[in-house]
């Protein structure tokens, strides 16, 4: 669970999650609803909303956590249709598609990605000085992980 | 004979002209997650062209489309699945669903999971299952894409249901089946009347343990993709002789179900049953069950 408080952090966000509603299995988090809890059995596949998992020590989120952080005022920024399209094909946000930033954003900070209509696409690590004057073509945001994920998962 | 010249004389035996079918790909809005959104508007505006399916909801036929529709950011945001139209229809023949406690037996690839937990509001239980392992990773992709939180996902053969220790108010059987010709272009070369006698044998035996896990007042709504009558029609009779359930009145797309199977009269009531023929939609049979003297 820790690895889930201290992963939502890094993006400015303060998650509260009951420990007794919370599973781990094969290093995969999952939060169940009371009535989950009431009737989960050990050898489940998936259950209620998966959070994400741990691989090597590290936390891989998924898109009901980033979803969830979104809604907890985690810093973001929210992108024109363009960048959004190319944000969910893996590419990275240039400075000029960024129409709105939320929250203190510093060089290394971790950021959610929302579309127009405040979608999380995904999440991405601020690589300039967003207050800074640049070109529009800079790389200011680059992509950790996006929705477009479902698509190259079936690929796989 | 062919194989082809086989089913379809069985079809015209039944009262249907075998006719080619070409299906129009249909999507259903996600309505928990897209509330307060135009979804119809949204995909107009990025050229994918929609039409209202009369006899469903929530559905609509992708008319036409400059993009995949299986690839936009509003798919990816669980803002709607595609679901072929009447595959559709099963879950909403539930009389009510909130707070329930739902069986989704055969569940993967999930599209009538992920339907059932939109119908559900998020709530109550949805227990899915699967025999087959390796289709559970496509069910809980779908989950997680469409922001599904009231489900418990098992590897599980339906007919061994018990070993969940629930009883359900709601079982979905979508049972595995035969397919028909209108979604497998193959079918008729692929298919024989004996693949269509094992699948009616393990239809009966899900049939047989949907009961033990069905709680009082609980309704089963068992359907199947395919045409061919020992699938369907013969599986509902011997339902209602063997396994003490009664065929419920539904109000949804079809025709009547067939109560003269190549001159083998069956329970009148089976007429409650609903037979799709191929034309819009692909081939599909649906049906929903009570135990007998349980409160209608």
């Amino acid at each position: 669970m820790k690895a889930i408080i201290d992963f939502a952090a890094r993006f400015g966000a303060k998650l509260s999650l009951n420990p007794d509603l919370m599973v781990k299995k094969e290093g995969r988090y999952f939060l169940l609803t009371r009535l989950l809890r009431r009737f989960i059995l050990e050898d489940f596949y998936y259950a209620g909303a998966y959070l994400g998992k741990t691989k090597a020590g590290k936390f891989f989120p998924s898109f009901n956590l980033l979803r969830k952080m979104g809604e907890n005022k985690a810093n973001s920024v929210v992108v024109d249709r363009k960048a959004s399209w190319l944000f969910i094909c893996g590419r990275d946000i240039f400075r000029k598609g960024i129409s709105a930033p939320n929250g203190p954003l510093k060089v290394n900070d971790y950021v959610l990605v929302l579309n127009e209509c405040h979608e999380c696409l995904g999440f991405g690590r601020i690589v300039c000085n967003l207050n800074a004057v640049g070109k529009g073509t800079d790389v200011a945001v680059k992509n950790i992980s996006d929705v477009g994920d479902f698509l190259r998962r079936e690929t796989r | 004979m062919s194989s082809k010249e086989f089913f379809t004389s069985r079809y015209a035996k039944l009262g249907w002209q075998f006719k080619e079918t070409r299906l129009t790909q249909a999507i259903r809005i996600n309505t928990s997650n897209s509330r307060g959104k135009n979804i119809v508007q949204r995909l107009e505006s990025i050229g994918v062209k929609l039409e209202k399916i009369p006899f469903l909801k929530t559905g609509y036929w992708v008319k036409d489309s400059t993009v995949s529709a299986g690839a936009t950011a509003e798919y990816l945001l669980g803002l709607y699945s595609i679901q072929e139209a009447a595959a559709q229809i099963p879950a909403t023949l539930f009389t009510t669903l909130d707070g329930k406690t739902v069986y989704d037996a055969c569940a993967a690839p999930g599209g009538k999971t992920v339907q059932l937990a939109d119908l559900m509001n998020n709530t109550g239980v949805i227990v899915a299952s699967d025999m087959k392992k390796k289709r559970l990773t496509p069910l809980t992709n779908h989950l997680e894409r469409c922001g599904v939180t009231n489900t418990l996902v098992y590897g599980l053969d339906a007919r061994r249901a018990h070993r969940l220790g629930m009883k359900f108010n709601r079982i979905l059987i979508d049972a595995p089946c035969s397919g028909n010709f209108a979604s497998d272009r193959n079918w008729f070369k692929r298919r024989t009347i004996s693949d269509v006698d094992r699948n009616a044998r393990l239809q009966k035996d899900i049939l047989k343990q949907a009961i033990v896990v069905l709680a009082e007042n609980g309704e089963i709504v068992y359907s199947t993709c395919s045409l061919e009558p020992e699938e369907n029609e013969l599986n509902i009779d011997w339902a209602l002789r063997n396994l003490d359930l009664q065929v419920e009145e539904i109000d949804c797309y079809g025709q009547k179900g067939l109560t003269d199977v190549f001159g083998n009269l069956l329970d009148k009531s089976i007429e409650k049953c609903k037979r799709i023929w191929p034309r819009d939609t692909q081939g599909f049979f649906v049906c929903k069950l009570k135990r007998r003297g349980d409160k209608s």
